[in-house]
Formats: structure tokens, C-alpha cells, sequence
């Protein structure tokens, strides 16, 4: 695989230098004049006040006014994060292996797998805060089996929050990340486990020196794309936590909708931006090689 | 792999047996965890309020579609349309200009490739609540406020960094040599990426395409503020549901949940079976 | 072979998006001459609203509008909106000077905002020009408010208010010397200190809480604090903001909180906690618990707030209806208005919704059923000797500031247990400064 892209150097060098940038062209246009142009709109709101005068207004808000969660906002983003993307790409490749066995029924049950993809992050917390609600459906369960003899609270609960806000985005935005593992694995070829049969290895060598390495490309894909979306968290928490767990983007919802300070909205926008695009410099600077040449 | 080998000892067989009741165990472990939040969304969206409110009841037994009705005739259905030529408008445009972009990336070496993928994945970062305002301000110079157009283009932007890197990906799946092997037939280079590249690449370009029309049908925010009379069906349901009880919140999220439920078991093959099919 | 079926596959494929570009671009063109044509015939207008939004008030709302449309051939398109929506869709608007919004129907708080911000029109000559309101008296303090940054900015269409729902299983817990009656009628006996011991009783004598409020992101109970229990134990909303009793104040609230449901701080509405039974005691928005009386009215009953030291204090909530700026069909517009605000229009309103009438001539005429138990509640509350009635302050731009002042302190003195007086310290002159900043004076 990683050889393959390289041989298309020859070809291109016959074409000329400019052909890739005018395939670029008409995505850069489109992005600059539909993303581009309202971002730089967005970013006039941050720094300048009504009249056109550069303010520090909303950064001073931002880092002072008592009422600003923003470093609780900025912990508990980045927390969730480090906790969830673990799991996630864990709980994804463990799938993943698993759906790469022979079993009746695979089909159906592969899809069930991917019903997640099909969910908004807003309607997936309502149902997880529903069925975990006090009389919601696991409390009602457990207690009828007589393992709890009081409903386990969830909600109002900093801990329990977070752990709610965890199993959800893990039920919900697991799927993304295992569709691209299985991919992944379904690159390998069959070659190479006979190569392997051949020489008698076991199943961690098997692992360790076949699938693991040729899975690298498309585990850092997704853990590229969930790491950027991760930062923008906010359905989910905004359902089962409210500003309990404030993270960023939920903030800046409620600079907009609550506040109504815009300028303070766009700022944690751009922090969101700027946090993001750091992290996607750091992973491609790490796995330049490996992660371009998936195509990713 | 242990199923292909011949069974030899004992040993062998119970080995066999347990591998095999563990993998069962975890699929049916991991289908259930997905599974039960959708099955009791549709349950609690057909319950009987009474037996949905009493703390004793479980599972309910009494059903009405007296608040799905309900949605549908406040205009669901008009915005299930809307949703589907929003969908629709949305693949077209971001494969017309994202598909060139991922055959770019996938086949040529070129100077600020890393930072232009880069810069393009980046825009998309940007949280889309903050450039709603201004996008809606330019739509209205533009003449594109309140149209399902004007949404499919802003789902445009949002899906294309996807296009572009799912389509780069697979584009880079199908061998080059087979194109190079067109050419020496005689054929352009466009004429080969059409001939040969892009039937190759078709089925895992229709999962994007799915990926895609999946990405604008939930998409919620930048259509709520876009749209005011042509609503689709997020934001519709958005706004009716606000200061709703539970009912109400399922029986739109039924709505919501049972196009792409059919979706994916119709199109679900292309969408996981298909990646193998292309990228072997 | 494959090749074969890629290729069907491709022109599948390329045919779909070359329909989806088509049907894109048609639509587009016909919306445009769609818009062009509208002007000629029958006309049409749109009511943007950010109440009534509820699936079956909404229901009720366009089924009423027929009837409008019946009796002057004017088409309403009721479009139920967010404020936040609103707030933007209608910034757009006038900055384009493409206005397509005829009515406005919101809350006093947001069609301040919207005046303030001079997108509104004056409607002080429109019953000279386009035909009086008559036979309809709206009382003085809501002509007054109506009048915002010196016009007159609307015509009140309903009012609500907050009230406490009680399930009948709490009433065996009251605490000794206060008896159910005393708790719906309001008597002096219902007070912070009664319901304190009640909310005490109940978790001790239950095994868990049984007292909720709504303090989720979209809850309302940021209005308990500065409209209920600040008139009630300072007599004003944020004039006393730091002073001893509103020390006093907080001491209490952390003591009450003990008692309450944890949940609360992500409850966006208490009809569903108290029909799961959740919560037994709760305090809400009328609109927002009526859905638990209509589903088990014979389990709850609708009571006055207790009442504190300086008074029983509560919030009028007035909700109006206004022009935006350089809309296009004013005059259709004013006919709704008219409609609207008809004393037996009014009554069925609110039998159906569950707001109250605004003109004098529509209240006397209690609807019956579930409602009857709502207007109870309220009536009990309004006509209570010792009310101090609060109305929400008109801060326009400033008033998620004003309430996030309230929030912050609530989150700080009894979620994150902070220092009561140093923390009011801290966010007294903000306050201050707000209400000086529109040159109002401190309620």
C-alpha cells in the first residue's frame, strides 16, 4: 500500500506543476467564500467593538469576569478528550477484529453496528438522558431484578455526569472511528496471513507484526478526525450536563443564546479553531509518513 | 482463522468451541449496547403517555401514533423533502468540486500539499454557530436566504473536507497502475480516470456519497438559522420541540431516526461492504 | 464483468448529480419568481412567534388563524422561532432591508431588545390609521411597558406567570401547622420557612428528595432568584443585591438545597419530572407545567409561591405583539393585532395554551377542566394581600448579562460553596452598572 503511491511519481512528473493546484482550486474557492469570508466576520466580532475600535473587551471577559468558566470550560474539554478518545479507538479496533471473522448473521449485525452514524449528538443525549434518568429505562430495569434497591442518580451529580456524557459519546461516535478501522483492515490483504500461517506464527505476532502495522495509516486517520471533533463537544454535554461540565463550544452557545455577547462566541470559537489546528499540526508532524500515504 | 484449519485433537475442538461462543458473546454484547437506545427511542415515541410516566411499567404495552401523527401534520412531511433535495443538492455539489481535489491529493506530489490538506480540514474546525450570523447576512445579499439551495451550499462546505479526504483515500485504493496501463492504450489521463479509475473507485465513492447525504440530513444548527419557512426536518423538529415533554421529544426523534434507520439496512452493504470490494 | 456493472454504476451515479445540480438550480429560480409573484395576489403575511411553539399549541394557533384567514382573506404563515433565531433571522433582515417578517410575537424582554436596537415601528398612530381596538381595556402597567425607548413598541397579547405544582402524595408531609388549604389558598401561614421544613420533611420521611426546580440550560430558574425569592426577602430584585437580608436570602436557598432533587440543574422543565414523579414539589413557568396537569390532572394541584419576609414576591410575565421596521403589509398585520387581542379570541387561547388574556374583558371567564386548576393557582397568586409583583427588567442587549449576574451567584454560593458575601461584593457593582448603562433605575 505504501508503496504504490510512491510509484505514481514518474507519471505526475510528466504532468505539469500546476495541474494538482488547479484541481485545488475550485475547493479553495468555495471554501474561502462560504467558510472563509464568515470566519474573518466572526473573528472582526472577537476583537472589535461596534464602532470598529480594536477591543480587548472580550478577552478580558473571557479570562476575568467571575462569571466566565473558561479554564473549567478549557479543563473539562480537554479532559473529556483524553478520556474518551481511548475508549473509543479501543472499543473501534476491538470491533473491528471482531467483525473480521466469519459468523452468521455478520451483515446485520455490522449495520446495527454503523446505526450510530445516522444519529445527531442532540438527539443521541436526549435518549441517554432519558434512559438514564431516575425512573428512566436502566434504573426501572435493575431495580426490578433487585440488583439496585435505589435508583443510581445521574444528573446533578458532577461525576456521574461525566461518566453519563462518556458512555453516550462512546455509544454515539464509536462508529465513525471503527467504519475507517474496518476499512483499514479489510486493506490487508490475504497474502500476507498466509505469508504468516507459513511461518507459523501466533496469533499476537499475527497482531503485532502484520495487522497492527498495516492498520497504523487508518488508526491515525480516525484518531485525527475524532481529536478535532472532540474539541468541538457540545450536544451531548449540553443535554445530560447543562454548564454543570462546561466545556467550550457549549460556552460559546451560551455567549450567543444566553449572553448575547457574539464577540465573546466567536472568541471561544477561535480558541476551538486554534486548538484544534494545533493538535492536526502536532499528529501530522508525528505521522507525516505513514498517515499521507493512506491518503488521509 | 481457526475455522479454515482441519481439527485435529481435542484440544483443538473445545478451542474451536470456546473462540467461537466468546466472538458470539461479544457481538451480541456490542449489537445490544447499540441497538437498545434506537429500539426504546421507537418504543417511547409510539407509548402511551400514561404507561411512558408510570414508574412500574418497563416496557410499555399500549401504543398510540397520536403524537407522531401529530408532527406529521404540522409539516414533517413537507420537511422530510425539504431534508432529502437539501441531501441531494449537497452531494452534488461537494463531489462536483471535492472529487477533483481527492484525485489531487491521491495521485500527485506537490509543494504545501500537507499544509493546504491541512488548511482545509481546519476550516471545517471552526465551530459553525459563530459563522451562522455572518453567512446568513451574506445569503441575504446574495439572494440565497430562507432556500434549500442556500443550505445545500453551506452543507457543501461542511461536508467537503470529508468528500475530499474519503474520496482521496479511495482514489488512492485503486492501483495507479491500472491507469498508467489506459494510457499506454491510448487513452488521456481523464479519459483513463473515467474509464478506469472511477468505475473502480465507484462503489466506495457511493459510501461517501451516503456518508454525505447522512451528514446534511442531521445537520441542525446552520439549517435552523438559514431556514425559516423552508425548514428541513432537524430544524423543524428542533423547533417544535423546544419546551416539549418526552413524548413529543421521541416522536421526533422517530421521525428523524426511521429514514436513516432504513437507509442504512438498505444501503448499509455499500456503505461497509463496499470499502473491502474497492480498496483489495 | 465488473467493469461492466462499475460503469452502469457511473452513469447512475453521474445522473443523480447532474439531477441534484438541475433540481437544485430550478428550485432556486422558481423560489426567486415565487417571491416576485407573491405581491400581486391574495395577500400573504408572516407571524414569527417565539411562543406557542408546542406541537399542539401550535396546532391550536394555525387552526385560530383560519379562522382569520375566513373572515379577511388575509393568509397567515405562523412560523414558530426560537429567540435566539429570531434575534438573528431579524438582525439580517433589517440590515438587508429585505424585511419579510409582518408580525412579531415575543416575550416584553426580547421586543425590548428589539427596540432598542430600532427595529420596531412605532404603533402609537396605527389605531388612528388603521382602526381602533375597541372595546377592549388593557390594564395600565401593561400599556405602560408596552412603551419602550419612546414608542410605542407593542400590544400586549398574553400574560403567565410562575407558579409551585404540588402532587397530592406531598400534602401527608406538610410540616405541623400548616394545612393543605393554607398551601393553595396562600395564606400567611405559606411561607420560605413552611416550605423549607416541608422540603425537609419529605426527604427525611421519603428517603430522597422530593423538591425540583428548573435549572437546566434552557430552564427558567434564574427568574426564581431574582423575581421570587429576592422581592420576597429584600422587597426588590437587585437594588438589595448584597445587603444583610440578601445574605440572609442565600443562607436560606443553601439550606433548601439540601432538599432538593440534584437533577434539578439539568431539568429544562418540570412537567416530565413531576409526571415521573421525580419531583413532587416543583416550581415553573404555568406554559411549562400544564402538560402534567392535562395528563394527570387529578394528581396535581396548582399553588401560590410561599411567601418571605418583605412580601409574597412573583414575576408577570407579558408577552406582545409588534411590527418589525419597514415590514411589508403593516395594515394586515394591525387586522391580526386585532384579532388577536378579541376578549373571547383571548378566553380561547387560553383554554388551549394555558396563557392568560391581557384585556380586562376576557378575565372573569375561568375555562373549565384541567385549566380551571391552573387558573386557580394563578388567581390565588395575583390576588394574594401580600404580593410584590416583579416584572422582568427591560435591559434589551444587556439582559443575558443581567441574568447570568443571578446564575453566577447561585453557582457559586450554593453549588461551589463560596463566601455569600464576598461573591455578592464581587458582582454588586456589575448590576449597578448595568441598569445605569440604559439609564434605568434599580428595581
Amino acid at each position: 500500500m505504501t508503496r504504490k503511491s510512491g510509484e505514481s511519481i514518474p507519471l505526475s512528473i510528466k504532468i505539469s506543476n500546476y495541474v494538482p493546484y488547479l484541481l485545488l482550486l475550485p475547493t479553495l474557492a468555495y471554501m474561502l467564500f462560504f467558510i472563509g469570508y464568515p470566519l474573518v466576520e466572526g473573528v472582526a466580532l472577537a476583537f472589535f467593538d461596534e464602532q470598529g475600535h480594536f477591543t480587548w473587551a472580550n478577552v478580558n471577559y473571557l479570562l476575568y469576569d467571575p462569571g466566565s468558566l473558561f479554564w473549567d470550560a478549557l479543563k473539562y474539554t480537554i479532559l473529556l478528550a483524553a478520556v474518551i478518545i481511548p475508549i473509543q479507538v479501543s472499543v473501534a479496533f476491538g470491533l473491528a477484529l471482531l467483525f473480521n471473522a466469519k459468523f452468521p448473521g455478520k451483515n446485520l449485525a455490522l449495520y446495527t453496528v454503523i446505526l450510530p452514524l445516522t444519529i445527531s449528538d442532540v438527539a443521541a443525549g436526549l435518549i441517554w438522558y432519558v434512559m438514564l434518568g431516575q425512573y428512566g429505562f436502566f434504573n426501572k430495569l435493575l431495580m426490578d431484578l433487585g440488583v439496585i434497591s435505589h435508583p443510581i442518580i445521574f444528573f446533578g451529580i458532577k461525576n456521574m455526569e461525566f461518566l453519563a456524557i462518556v458512555m453516550t459519546e462512546v455509544w454515539r461516535a464509536t462508529a465513525i472511528v471503527f467504519v475507517i478501522i474496518f476499512a483499514g483492515l479489510q486493506m490487508i490483504s490475504h497474502e500476507y496471513y498466509e505469508a504468516a500461517e507459513v511461518f507459523g506464527a501466533t496469533t499476537w505476532q499475527r497482531f503485532r507484526y502484520i495487522i497492527f502495522p498495516l492498520l497504523l495509516p487508518s488508526l491515525q486517520a480516525a484518531l485525527i478526525i475524532r481529536t478535532l471533533f472532540a474539541f468541538q463537544i457540545f450536544g451531548v454535554v449540553w443535554t445530560l450536563a447543562g454548564r454543570d461540565i462546561p466545556v467550550l463550544a457549549g460556552e460559546a452557545y451560551y455567549a450567543q443564546t444566553t449572553l448575547l455577547r457574539p464577540g465573546v462566541a466567536a472568541l471561544y470559537a477561535l480558541i476551538i479553531a486554534a486548538l484544534s489546528v494545533s493538535v492536526g499540526a502536532i499528529y501530522i508532524k508525528f505521522f507525516k509518513a505513514k498517515y499521507l500515504e493512506a491518503g488521509m | 482463522m481457526s475455522n479454515e484449519k482441519i481439527l485435529t485433537s481435542r484440544g483443538d475442538i473445545i478451542r474451536y468451541y470456546t473462540y467461537r461462543i466468546i466472538l458470539a458473546g461479544l457481538v451480541i454484547i456490542a449489537v445490544v449496547w447499540i441497538a437498545l437506545p434506537f429500539i426504546m427511542t421507537i418504543l417511547y415515541a409510539l407509548a402511551d403517555p400514561a404507561q411512558y410516566y408510570d414508574p412500574h411499567v418497563i416496557i410499555p404495552t399500549s401504543y398510540t401514533l397520536k403524537h407522531v401523527n401529530q408532527l406529521l401534520i404540522l409539516g414533517a412531511y413537507q420537511a422530510t423533502i425539504n431534508s432529502v433535495i437539501v441531501a441531494l443538492i449537497t452531494i452534488g455539489f461537494s463531489f462536483l468540486i471535492g472529487l477533483p481535489a481527492g484525485y489531487a491529493f491521491a495521485r500527485y506530489r506537490f509543494r504545501g500539499k500537507d499544509s493546504l490538506k491541512l488548511f482545509i480540514v481546519a476550516l471545517r474546525m471552526f465551530p459553525m454557530m459563530v459563522i451562522a450570523v455572518p453567512l446568513l447576512v451574506l445569503y441575504f445579499k446574495l439572494g440565497l436566504a430562507d432556500t434549500l439551495v442556500g443550505i445545500g451550499l453551506a452543507h457543501t462546505s461542511m461536508a467537503l473536507p470529508f468528500v475530499i479526504l474519503i474520496t482521496s483515500s479511495i482514489i488512492a485504493g485503486v492501483r495507479v497502475d491500472y491507469e498508467e496501463a489506459a494510457m499506454v492504450f491510448g487513452l488521456s489521463r481523464i479519459g483513463a480516470f473515467f474509464r478506469v479509475t472511477l468505475p473502480l473507485a465507484l462503489p466506495g465513492l457511493t459510501a461517501a456519497a451516503i456518508f454525505t447525504f447522512i451528514m446534511s440530513w442531521n445537520e441542525v444548527f446552520i439549517a435552523a438559522v438559514l431556514s425559516f419557512q423552508n425548514r428541513t426536518l432537524p430544524a423543524f423538529i428542533l423547533n417544535l420541540i423546544a419546551g416539549s415533554t418526552d413524548f413529543i421529544k421521541f416522536a421526533g426523534a422517530f421521525i428523524m431516526v426511521i429514514p436513516a434507520l432504513i437507509f442504512v439496512f438498505i444501503a448499509g452493504k455499500y456503505l461497509v461492504r463496499m470499502w473491502g470490494i474497492t480498496l483489495k | 464483468m465488473s467493469r461492466a456493472i462499475s460503469t452502469l454504476w457511473a452513469i447512475t451515479i453521474i445522473v443523480i448529480i447532474i439531477i441534484a445540480i438541475g433540481a437544485g438550480i430550478w428550485w432556486w429560480y422558481a423560489s426567486q419568481q415565487g417571491g416576485k409573484q407573491g405581491g400581486g395576489q391574495k395577500v400573504k403575511i408572516v407571524f414569527a412567534s417565539t411562543q406557542l411553539n408546542p406541537p399542539e399549541e401550535q396546532a391550536f394557533i394555525k387552526s385560530l388563524l383560519q379562522d382569520f384567514t375566513k373572515e379577511t382573506g388575509i393568509e397567515v404563515d405562523f412560523v414558530a422561532i426560537s429567540y435566539d433565531q429570531l434575534t438573528t433571522r431579524l438582525q439580517s433582515e433589517e440590515q438587508s432591508g429585505k424585511v419579510t417578517i409582518d408580525l412579531i410575537g415575543d416575550l416584553h424582554g426580547g421586543l425590548d431588545y428589539f427596540a432598542s436596537k430600532g427595529w420596531l415601528t412605532d404603533l402609537s398612530n396605527f389605531p388612528s390609521k388603521y382602526g381602533a381596538l375597541s372595546g377592549r381595556t388593557f390594564p395600565k402597567v401593561l400599556e405602560d411597558y408596552s412603551k419602550l425607548h419612546g414608542i410605542k413598541a407593542y400590544i400586549p397579547w398574553m400574560t403567565a406567570t410562575y407558579v409551585m405544582v404540588v402532587n397530592h402524595k406531598a400534602y401527608q408531609y406538610l410540616p405541623s401547622g400548616l394545612t393543605p388549604d393554607d398551601v393553595k389558598k396562600g395564606t400567611s401561614k405559606w411561607t420560605y420557612d413552611a416550605f423549607l421544613k416541608w422540603a425537609e420533611n419529605l426527604k427525611n420521611q421519603t428517603g430522597s428528595p422530593k423538591v425540583g426546580f428548573p435549572d437546566g440550560p434552557h430552564g427558567l430558574f434564574v427568574r426564581f432568584l431574582h423575581g421570587f425569592l429576592y422581592p420576597s426577602f429584600t422587597g426588590y430584585q437587585a437594588k438589595a443585591f448584597n445587603s444583610t437580608d440578601a445574605v440572609k436570602m442565600w443562607q436560606y436557598l443553601k439550606e433548601l438545597w439540601k432538599y432538593v432533587v440534584p437533577q434539578s440543574t439539568t431539568y429544562d422543565e418540570m412537567a416530565d419530572p413531576l409526571l415521573k414523579e421525580e419531583v413532587w414539589v416543583a416550581w415553573d413557568h404555568t406554559a411549562r407545567i400544564k402538560n402534567a396537569i392535562e395528563q394527570k390532572p387529578d394528581q396535581f394541584d396548582v399553588v401560590p409561591v410561599p411567601a418571605g419576609p418583605k412580601g409574597r414576591g412573583f414575576i408577570l410575565v407579558i408577552a406582545g405583539l409588534a411590527i418589525p421596521k419597514n415590514a411589508p403589509h403593516p395594515d394586515a398585520a394591525w387586522k391580526l393585532i386585532e384579532f388577536l387581542t378579541r376578549p373571547e379570541i383571548q378566553v380561547k387561547v387560553l383554554q388551549n395554551t394555558g396563557f392568560f388574556p391581557t384585556v380586562k374583558e376576557a378575565t372573569g371567564k375561568i375555562p373549565s377542566g384541567p385549566l380551571k386548576v391552573l387558573a386557580q393557582g394563578v388567581a390565588a397568586q395575583q390576588s394574594a394581600s401580600d404580593a410584590v409583583v416583579a416584572l422582568i427588567p427591560s435591559l434589551g442587549a444587556k439582559g443575558g448579562d443581567f441574568k447570568n449576574i443571578y446564575i453566577t451567584a447561585f453557582n457559586k454560593i450554593v453549588l461551589n460553596n463560596e463566601d455569600i458575601k464576598k461573591t455578592l461584593d464581587q458582582l454588586y457593582p456589575q448590576l449597578i452598572d448595568l441598569f445605569k448603562s440604559q439609564g434605568l433605575e434599580v428595581p
